[in-house]
């Protein structure tokens, strides 16, 4: 067997055990394909995804759920005003062993979990949220003098409800930089509507089971590190990534009237981990510039950060990344 | 394609315009020049298509777009750009993933060969442009008019004097070449009487015959009389042949013929036969007539070669002593001088030798002849006869032609001077004529009275040249009495009563003032000697009488081919200026003889 070929076995099996992970989450969560991809991806991209979404439509499920099929430690932390940090890094405490010896041990909090559910994280002060951020960017946490490192693989999955923005805190753009994904929840179609009350008010209780293991999901993660990208795929994604900046060659006018600041180059960065991972979704080798497309709203929309008049006009960002991949053209001379 | 329409329309709206303005080619330049703008502007964009960087991968971006193949082949293709040491596994499969479906890829339906939006105004502009091409836009313009046909006019006296020229040489010459070339002399001068011929056409017609005569010209006749002559000075050393000689040596080659008929008779009569040293004499004479053309060509070339070895000689000392070379120098340029002519001397001699060699060939044959049969040397004398008889023909033809020149000459600058100086000149020529004619005239030297009876032909002395420069006044036959009269008064004459008196007036002319007209030209007579026979009346009664009752008569003929041979005698050898040669030859034209 060649190199090619235990590479193909490789996508092959990476496709069949997102196949099994996908059709698991779909016993439980009814629709939601792309906001579950995304998800996905993020596991995948070893990095974290916001949710936004109005509340009912299953974001904490679907975590739950995602966790439960990982087979993966859990933490949910639902983020309130008074929540401290400490409350979830976790505290010293003074433990008085059997012996009656006393010590001071330390509790872990819930962000030493696998897969983390930040739930209404734009509702925690930011001191809370930077106690949060800090683990998601650098998977340690510092506690005093002793630094303890989260377990792999490690995500966080926040969620945000865009409507009650009153006594909310909503995340800084340097904090929103560290998301590889903003993913919003749609609503559910009336058929979806149908299976969620079909699924949800019955006696029936549906067990989600675990298909994946932690390893295993470790190699697919480091299998999507290796998928390649060609040149012009790249530069494509840096085209994107610069046409949401106004001062650009290649911006759009949307993007030069309404945009006061484009996305940094981890939007690139999540652009194309993205396409990798949506590469191998497809069992392809490679990713595409449409893959780049594809990922590019979930990658950029909380990275363009609209001007005064923008937001006056209520133009969204999700217009202005649409308009730029349509009018960008796949290849420059 | 896109800018093709810029030159296309360009053009077509410069073909309008040439079109309807009807442009002229250098009208048209600044069209062409402007045109060069748009040309450019689509070589431009040609080049710039041609030469322009294509976006990368274009061509499989767009199979790979067409297919639905998410970039695979794209993406194969570059892959295999890296080198293969430098591929990861996952690259390898794409390539190969990229190679599979190279067999399902159809380029001709993913990029299609589209027709450019462009090519409806292309083709409508080419069509345009097609059809401004054929269409002629016609446009009335007035023509000038052809210019006006202004035949070539002479006088009836000049057209009676070629006419008559035409009619005497036809008369005199049975050559052939000579009759056709006075034939279309003859036909010129009708042409002309008939007004048919413009000046052009006259001068070219004139022209063609001119160089036709000139080509049939035998212009060695000098080398004939050369040779004619050497034959004479043998022939006059026997007394048999010396009429002979005496007229070869005057160029009377009919009578040279018809001395050497005599004497083939003579020879051929028994009983006139010249004794045997007579004939002796004779023979040796022939011989001797019959080489004289040999032996004065080998005397040439015997006088160049010792020419030529003195040259040699000089040059040889001029080259081994370059300090001689000035007193050589004299000598060898004499040297050349004296071989040149000798050369040019040899070649008439050959000529001479070759136009003689049937005479020759006829006196050796007649003096071999001689030593035993005196008929059959009668015969070869007879023969040669017959060839001088020959040579006398071809000299009268060649007389002919050369007259025909001569009148053809005469007719050219009498035609030139009358289109020369416009009307003045016209008038000036006809106020000439009229004078020359004894007819009255305006101009000055008119006696104190007035003409008498006789009108003009009581006026001055002829005076030829323009008014104001210098003149030649030729004395004419009427005008004795009022010369000497005018000589005696200070200033021009001018009768008041014109007219009236009987003879010149002597008053003046009372609306002139100032001094008399001083000519500051030296008047000079021109003093014609007439042959005088001292038999019947003399020259001047016969001019005087041709002047009294025109110019006809006998003894007027005489007298004017006596005063018009002096005439001709004095202009071929004095250095005239050809515009008085013109007025003389003239003069004699309009006074000569009428029948």
């Amino acid at each position: 067997m060649t190199d090619a070929d235990q590479a193909r076995e490789e996508v092959s099996e990476f496709q069949k055990r997102i196949g099994a992970l996908r059709e698991e989450i779909g016993r439980v969560i009814v629709g939601q394909r792309d906001v579950i991809d995304g998800v996905l991806s993020c596991v995948l991209g070893s990095s974290h995804a916001l949710l936004e979404g109005v509340p009912g439509l299953g974001k904490t499920m679907l975590v739950r759920t995602l966790a439960g099929v990982l087979g993966l430690e859990f933490s949910r932390i639902q983020f309130t005003p008074d929540l401290m940090p400490a409350d979830i890094i976790g505290t010293v405490v003074l433990d008085e062993g059997t012996t009656g010896a006393r010590s001071l041990e330390f509790r872990r909090g819930p962000i030493f979990a696998n897969i983390v559910l930040a739930d209404e994280v734009n509702r925690a002060t930011p001191k809370t949220q930077s106690a949060l951020l800090e683990a998601m960017q650098e998977h340690r946490v510092t506690v005093g003098r002793t630094t303890h490192v989260i377990k792999e693989p490690y995500f966080v999955l926040a969620t945000q409800n865009p409507l009650e923005m009153e006594g909310t805190y909503p995340l800084p753009e340097a904090q929103l930089d560290r998301f590889f994904f903003k993913l919003e929840v749609p609503f559910p179609t009336r058929d979806e509507l149908h299976a969620i009350i079909d699924r949800t008010t019955t006696d029936k209780h549906v067990e989600v089971r675990c298909v994946l293991t932690r390893e295993q999901i470790l190699e697919m993660q480091a299998l999507v590190r290796r998928v390649p990208v060609a040149r012009h795929v790249q530069d494509y994604a840096i085209r994107v990534l610069q046409a949401t900046h106004p001062t650009a060659e290649e911006a759009p006018d949307l993007v030069k009237r309404f945009v006061r600041t484009g996305a940094s180059p981890r939007g690139a960065q999540a652009m194309l981990l993205g396409a990798k991972v949506r590469a191998l979704f497809d069992g392809r080798f490679a990713a595409s510039v449409e893959d780049v497309k594809a990922t590019a709203l979930a990658a950029l929309r909380h990275r363009v950060l609209l001007s005064f008049e923008g937001e006056a006009e209520g133009v969204a960002s999700d217009r202005v990344i649409a308009d730029i991949i349509k009018k960008l053209p796949a290849s420059k001379e | 394609m896109l800018l093709l329409p810029i030159p296309l329309g360009y053009a077509v709206v410069a073909l309008t315009t040439v079109k309807v303005l009807s442009l002229s080619a250098t009208g048209q330049r600044p069209l062409w020049l402007v045109g060069l703008v748009p040309l450019s502007i689509f070589v431009a964009g040609v080049a710039r298509a041609l030469f322009r960087r294509r976006p990368a991968w274009r061509a499989s971006l767009a199979l790979d777009e067409f297919h639905g193949f998410q970039d695979r082949v794209t993406t194969a293709l570059a892959f295999s750009d890296i080198p293969e040491a430098e591929r990861t596994p996952l690259m390898q499969a794409a390539i190969e993933d990229g190679v599979a479906l190279s067999n399902r890829l159809d380029p001709g339906r993913a990029v299609p060969i589209r027709v450019p939006r462009e090519s409806a105004l292309v083709l409508l502009l080419g069509l345009g442009l097609f059809g401004l091409s054929r269409l002629e836009v016609r446009h009335y313009r007035q023509l000038p008019l052809p210019s006006a046909f202004e035949p070539m006019v002479m006088s009836a006296d000049d057209i009676e004097l070629f006419r008559d020229v035409a009619k005497e040489l036809q008369a005199k010459n049975d050559d052939p070449n000579a009759l056709v070339a006075v034939r279309r002399f003859n036909q010129l001068v009708e042409d002309i009487a008939e007004h048919r011929l413009d000046r052009h056409e006259v001068f070219q017609r004139m022209g063609d015959l001119e160089r036709d005569l000139k080509d049939n010209l035998d212009l060695d006749q000098d080398a004939r009389d050369e040779g004619l002559k050497g034959l004479a000075r043998e022939l006059e050393k026997s007394g048999l042949t010396k009429p002979a000689a005496s007229a070869l040596d005057e160029k009377r080659l009919s009578d040279a013929e018809k001395a050497l008929r005599e004497l083939a008779e003579k020879l051929k009569n028994k009983e006139s036969k010249p004794n045997a040293a007579e004939l002796e004499k004779l023979r040796k004479a022939l011989e001797k007539a019959a080489t004289s053309n040999e032996e004065r060509l080998r005397n040439i070339e015997e006088r160049r070669r010792d020419l030529e070895e003195e040259h040699k000689s000089l040059l040889k000392k001029k080259g081994e002593q370059p300090d001689a070379g000035a007193s050589a120098d004299p000598k060898l340029a004499d040297n050349e001088r004296r071989l040149e002519h000798l050369d040019r001397e040899k070649s008439s001699a050959e000529r001479s030798q070759k136009q003689m060699s049937e005479l020759d060939k006829q006196l050796a044959q007649a003096a071999k002849d001689l030593m035993h049969d005196a008929g059959q040397s009668a015969q070869d004398l007879q023969q040669g006869a017959q060839d001088i008889n020959r040579m006398a023909k071809q000299e009268a033809s060649e007389e002919q032609k050369k007259e025909l020149l001569r009148k053809l000459q005469e007719m050219r600058e009498l035609m030139r001077q009358q289109g020369k100086g416009g009307k003045d000149q016209m008038q000036r020529l006809q106020k000439f004529g009229q004078r020359a004619r004894g007819q009255r005239g305006s101009g000055e030297g008119q006696g104190d009275e007035p003409g008498g009876q006789n009108g003009g032909k009581k006026e001055g002395p002829l005076r030829l040249g323009n008014p104001g420069g210098p003149s030649v006044e030729i004395p004419m036959p009427q005008s004795a009495r009022g010369e000497s009269q005018a000589a005696a008064g200070d200033k021009p004459g001018g009768g008041t009563e014109p007219g009236a008196g009987q003879r010149a007036g002597t008053g003046h002319d009372p609306n002139l003032s100032g001094a008399a007209t001083d000519l500051k030209g030296k008047s000079v007579d021109v003093t014609a000697a007439g042959a005088d026979t001292g038999q019947g009346t003399a020259s001047s009664q016969v001019i005087y009488g041709a002047a009294e009752r025109g110019f006809v008569g006998h003894g007027y003929k005489q007298v004017f081919t006596d005063y018009q041979t002096v005439a001709e005698q004095t202009l071929s050898q004095d250095e005239i200026p050809s515009g008085y040669r013109f007025y003389v030859r003239r003069y004699f034209q309009l006074i000569r003889p009428r029948d």
